[in-house]
């Protein structure tokens, strides 16, 4: 498994999870492996982040978790975004958006000589 | 994908535990490394590289397990909480719909509760705003007072301190932190609108170190401020400040005119502090000489701060040490034979205790009453809920048929009653609100500290606690009867058609009402006996004929009327020409018909008292010297009050010429000089030597000292003294009595005032009142228990009354088939009417019975609020009896006209 080119910035997390699950209920791997995927390898999530952060969302009610089979008939827990997970990912998506802008405004900024 | 339905979910799901909850994180993981593994097998890794491969990935599992554990524990009790939440919102949505089905039910609950939490919050108010609140002191449980009690002088006879004392106790005393010393009285301010009587206190320096006033502007007094050659200043009081100077912050270093002599302000009092229970506009210092020779003169109060760490009889046996040493040290002022004849000691009071007084055991008793109300208010609640309860077997069974659990029967039941409570409740606080705006209105003169009442959030508190309370008791009731019987599925299978009440819930209801019975009694004595004693000092003529007469008082500015007289007239003469010249002034005016001044008016005034010594008895018997009231008359007083004089009252000419002619009233008379004729006997004032005053005259007898209190024994002495006696001080202070030719005397004023200051602009009017209201006014402890008592006692009544009819109507409607049937074997209408009724007057009676037994027992608590009846008077008893026998008899009537027109046919048809 070749290591990951990014680290992940702190915050972006939640981001990217309740961005992952608005394509429909997915279980924890599920969400690992499509991050990768969309990414190429390039943004890696561990477990030891990915499975408290799950947990801590259901909690604040933006999950909603599920235990259902998969298409190859195993047990798995599957999560799903609520209303107010909906919620959530526009406001987040929409702090990202303004964050980087700004961050971009410093970094391609010129000084007047 | 799966469906996903959150109500489903939240039906089936199981009972978590924290087992379970991990269980699942260890499933959820397993699934994710095998998927892993899977994949990196898939791959071409062996299985054991694929395993290493994302166990190194993963991490420490069982971390990440616990963090995952930790969070969903928190989850679940969240959610748990939520739903028990959103139960009870449901169940109080219902109830709430439920009773809205109900209105007359629900409105009768919730006024009722109402109506006695509603009683019992207001005088919980007053008693937690007179009696149970700290006085707002600092640390206020040390704070006592220290008074003289000679009851060698008269039965509840308390002196204050004088000078010396307070200078010797701040001396030797050991158990008090600091001793401070007040006066209160009124002075005449000088505005430039005119002049005005203002109440003032003087005060020690140490006074306000020991209550812990803090100035709002400027200083306080020091102990050089009470010195007798210090300079005049004065504290103004923050709301005199206020409305008279606009709260001018400038006010410091002004001046300010006060009876006709100049003072300095130094300072503005902060708003928060007071005298106990006396609001001072003005303070002055009270001038203390240290190097005054001793006096027996107690017109100090004192009050004391105890030393941290000494009890209150530390400090009496402090304190009575001291005051047995008063005569060595003063021997002067104290002679033996003074302490042995007047029994002169020292009593500490706590100052609570001394501010509060009677009105502490009225409070009490007021707060029983109520509460007994608030007893009667929940037996018939009570009453509704089993009445209900009954009726609504079949709703519980089809409940129970469908699986609701206990439980859930016990949350709607407890939604219903709290529901209704707490509405109660609100009701309860607005009516408490209500009664205690009346109740300021009332003004009940007798009750101490009422400018500290306010309607914060305790009365609030008092309220919801108590409708809480009643809400759980209340939710208990239908689960008892539903753990006694048990749920009748039988009551199915009946259709529901309504049985007759069993036995016991019928003597359940009974019981009940008889109790609210004998609590309606106790309440009705206790008022009836306070109607009594109102009534019987009503009828106690005061001795004075109280209509059409007004009274106001004045005060004359020292520095142009004082001067203490020793001998002669020259000192007297100011004061004795101001009513000389006023008084025909005022018996002038229209409407007027006559006027005159005495120096105490009698039921408000009880003024100080000097022995009197009769000829001929003084050596023998010094003892029986008694210490009246000094009260100076002037001509036409009598005639002014309606005491009528058999002799000849002293006239101006006869007080001009120094005749020393007295007056005595009749009791006096007659206890002097028992079968002789008091006119012609001599007598004098104090033990002075010669010469004696002559009584010219007798008058009837006055209650001067209240309506409650025997006729009064009293000597009026002239204006001026006879010729060669001490002079006392010349009456600078006096009551002006005018009787109107039949109109109010109130509408005079206007015209009495122009007089007055057309005279002297410095003397104002003040204590204007009519006679009938300073008679009203010397009723006001009794007017108040009794007014609150017969509130209390007409709410019982008719809660009685309500509850009463409330149960016998319903058992009617429960026999209408047995009264059916009795009808058709033949029963007369008059017949079933009078078993009806029997029924009631039967419940009654055994209640009245308990309730008499109850009242002759607690009735005598309230002894020292009566006048001139038993708390056991036969007839208040009786008469309460036949009122609630006749309440019972009436509140039956309707059922029993309900029975009487039973149809027999029908009834029989139904069944």
């Amino acid at each position: 498994m070749p290591p990951a080119d990014l680290d992940l910035i702190r915050g972006t997390l939640d981001l990217l999870i309740l961005k992952t699950l608005s394509w429909g209920p997915m279980h924890g791997l599920a969400v690992l492996r499509w991050v990768e995927h969309v990414t190429g390898q390039r943004l890696q999530i561990t477990e030891g982040a990915l499975y408290p952060a799950l947990h801590r969302m259901e909690q604040k009610g933006w999950l909603d978790a599920e235990w259902s089979y998969t298409e190859r008939n195993r047990e798995a827990k599957f999560y799903k975004l609520t209303a107010s997970g909906r919620r959530q990912l526009a406001a987040e998506l929409s702090k990202w958006s303004r964050y980087t802008e700004a961050v971009n405004l410093v970094i391609t900024a010129q000084v007047a000589r | 994908m799966t469906r996903h339905d959150p109500e489903r979910r939240k039906l089936f799901r199981l009972p978590a535990s924290r087992r379970r909850l991990g269980s699942e994180i260890d499933r959820e993981l397993h699934f994710h490394i095998e998927g892993r593994i899977d994949e990196l097998v898939a791959r071409g890794y062996s299985r054991d590289a694929a395993e290493r491969e994302v166990f190194e990935r993963f991490g420490d599992v069982t971390s990440v397990r616990e963090e995952c554990e930790e969070i969903d524990v928190m989850t679940h009790r969240r959610r748990e909480l939520e739903e028990l939440r959103a139960a009870l919102a449901r169940d109080v949505r219902h109830a709430m719909r439920g009773l809205a089905r109900r209105p007359a039910f629900s409105a009768v609950v919730v006024l009722t509760l109402a109506l006695g939490i509603g009683a019992t919050t207001a005088i919980f108010t007053l008693l937690d705003a007179v009696v149970l609140r700290p006085l707002p002191y600092p640390s206020p449980e040390r704070l006592v007072v220290i008074q003289h009690p000679v009851p060698g002088v008269g039965d509840d006879h308390r002196w204050g301190m004088s000078q010396a004392g307070y200078f010797y106790f701040r001396k030797h005393a050991k158990s008090f932190a600091n001793i401070g010393v007040f006066t209160r009285g009124t002075t005449n301010i000088t505005m430039p609108d005119g002049a005005e009587r203002t109440d003032m206190a003087s005060v020690s320096a140490s006074a306000l170190d020991v209550l812990n006033a803090r100035p709002h502007l400027g200083r306080l007094f020091t102990d050089d401020d009470n010195r007798p050659d210090a300079a005049g200043v004065v504290v103004l009081g923050y709301h005199f400040w206020q409305q008279r100077f606009n709260a001018d912050p400038q006010i410091v270093g002004k001046s300010i005119t006060l009876a006709s002599t100049p003072y300095e302000i130094v300072g503005v009092m902060s708003p928060a502090f007071d005298l106990p229970d006396y609001r001072a506009q003005i303070w002055m210092p009270q001038r203390l000489d240290p190097d005054a020779p001793a006096q027996n003169a107690h017109y100090l109060q004192a009050v004391a701060r105890l030393r941290p760490g000494v009890d209150i009889a530390a400090a009496q046996a402090d304190a009575a040490g001291l005051t047995s040493r008063l005569p060595e040290e003063f021997p002067l002022a104290y002679s033996r034979g003074f302490m042995e004849e007047s029994r002169f000691t020292v009593l500490l009071e706590p100052l609570r205790d001394f501010v509060i007084g009677g009105v502490r055991r009225t409070l009490w008793i007021l707060l029983g009453a109520v509460s007994i109300v608030l007893i009667i208010a929940c037996a018939n609640v009570a009453n509704l809920f089993l009445v209900r309860a009954e009726s609504r077997g079949r709703e519980v069974a089809i409940r129970t048929a469908l699986g609701a659990s206990r439980s859930h029967l016990a949350g709607h039941y407890l939604a219903e009653s709290l529901v209704l409570s707490v509405l109660g409740g609100i009701g309860g606080a607005a009516l408490a609100y209500l009664a205690m705006r009346a109740l300021l209105v009332l003004d009940p003169s007798s009750v101490p500290r009422l400018a500290e009442l306010s309607f914060g959030w305790r009365p609030v508190a008092v309220a919801f606690v108590v409708a809480l309370g009643i809400g759980g008791l209340l939710a208990l009731l239908p689960l008892l009867k539903l753990s006694v019987t048990g749920v009748d599925v039988a009551t199915l299978r009946e259709g529901g058609r309504a049985q007759t009440a069993s036995r016991r819930q019928l003597t359940a209801r009974s019981t009940l009402i008889a109790a609210q019975m004998a609590l309606a009694v106790m309440l009705l004595a206790a008022a009836g006996l306070m109607l009594r004693t109102f009534d019987r000092l009503r009828s106690v003529h005061p001795g004075v004929d109280t209509s059409n007469l007004l009274t106001f008082d004045v005060v004359l500015p020292f520095s142009r009327y004082g001067g203490i007289g020793l001998r002669g007239t020259a000192t007297y003469g100011p004061s004795f020409r101001y009513y000389r010249e006023m008084l025909p002034r005022l018996a002038a005016l229209p409407d007027v018909e006559s006027v005159a001044i005495t120096t105490a008016l009698p039921i408000q005034d009880s003024g100080g008292c000097a022995a009197v010594y009769v000829e001929s008895q003084q050596s023998a018997n010094r003892d029986a010297a008694p210490c009246l009231p000094a009260v100076i008359a002037s001509p036409g007083y009598f005639t002014t009050m309606g005491i009528t004089v058999r002799g000849q009252a002293p006239t101006w000419s006869d007080m001009e010429s120094k005749t020393g002619g007295v007056v005595v009233s009749r009791a006096f008379a007659e206890r002097m000089w028992p079968g002789e004729d008091a006119i012609g006997k001599r007598l004098r004032p104090n033990g002075f030597g010669e010469p004696y005053y002559h009584v010219v005259g007798v008058a009837s007898d006055v209650r001067a000292a209240g309506l409650d209190k025997p006729p009064s024994e009293m000597v009026y002495y002239p204006m001026i003294p006879i010729e060669g006696a001490p002079l006392w001080q010349p009456p600078r202070g006096a009551s002006f009595v005018i009787r109107t030719r039949g109109v109010d005397p109130l509408a005079l004023v206007p015209t009495v005032r122009r007089t007055l200051s057309g005279f002297d602009r410095e003397v104002p009017m003040a204590s204007i009142a009519t006679m009938e209201t300073v008679v009203a006014k010397s009723l006001a402890k009794t007017t108040f228990a009794m007014i609150l008592l017969a509130i209390a006692g007409g709410m019982a009544l008719i809660l009685s009354a309500v509850g009463i009819y409330g149960v016998i109507s319903y058992t009617v409607d429960q026999r209408r088939a047995e009264i059916g049937v009795r009808m058709a074997l033949g029963a007369r209408r008059g017949q079933v009417g009078r078993m009806v009724v029997t029924q009631s007057l039967r419940v009654a009676a055994c209640g009245i019975g308990v309730g008499l037994a109850g009242a002759i027992f607690t009735t005598r608590i309230m002894q020292s609020l009566l006048y001139g009846v038993s708390p056991t008077d036969p007839i208040t008893l009786v008469a309460v009896t036949l009122v609630l026998v006749a309440i019972a008899a009436l509140a039956s009537y309707a059922p029993a006209r309900r029975a009487t027109a039973v149809d027999p046919v029908e009834v029989l048809r139904r069944e």
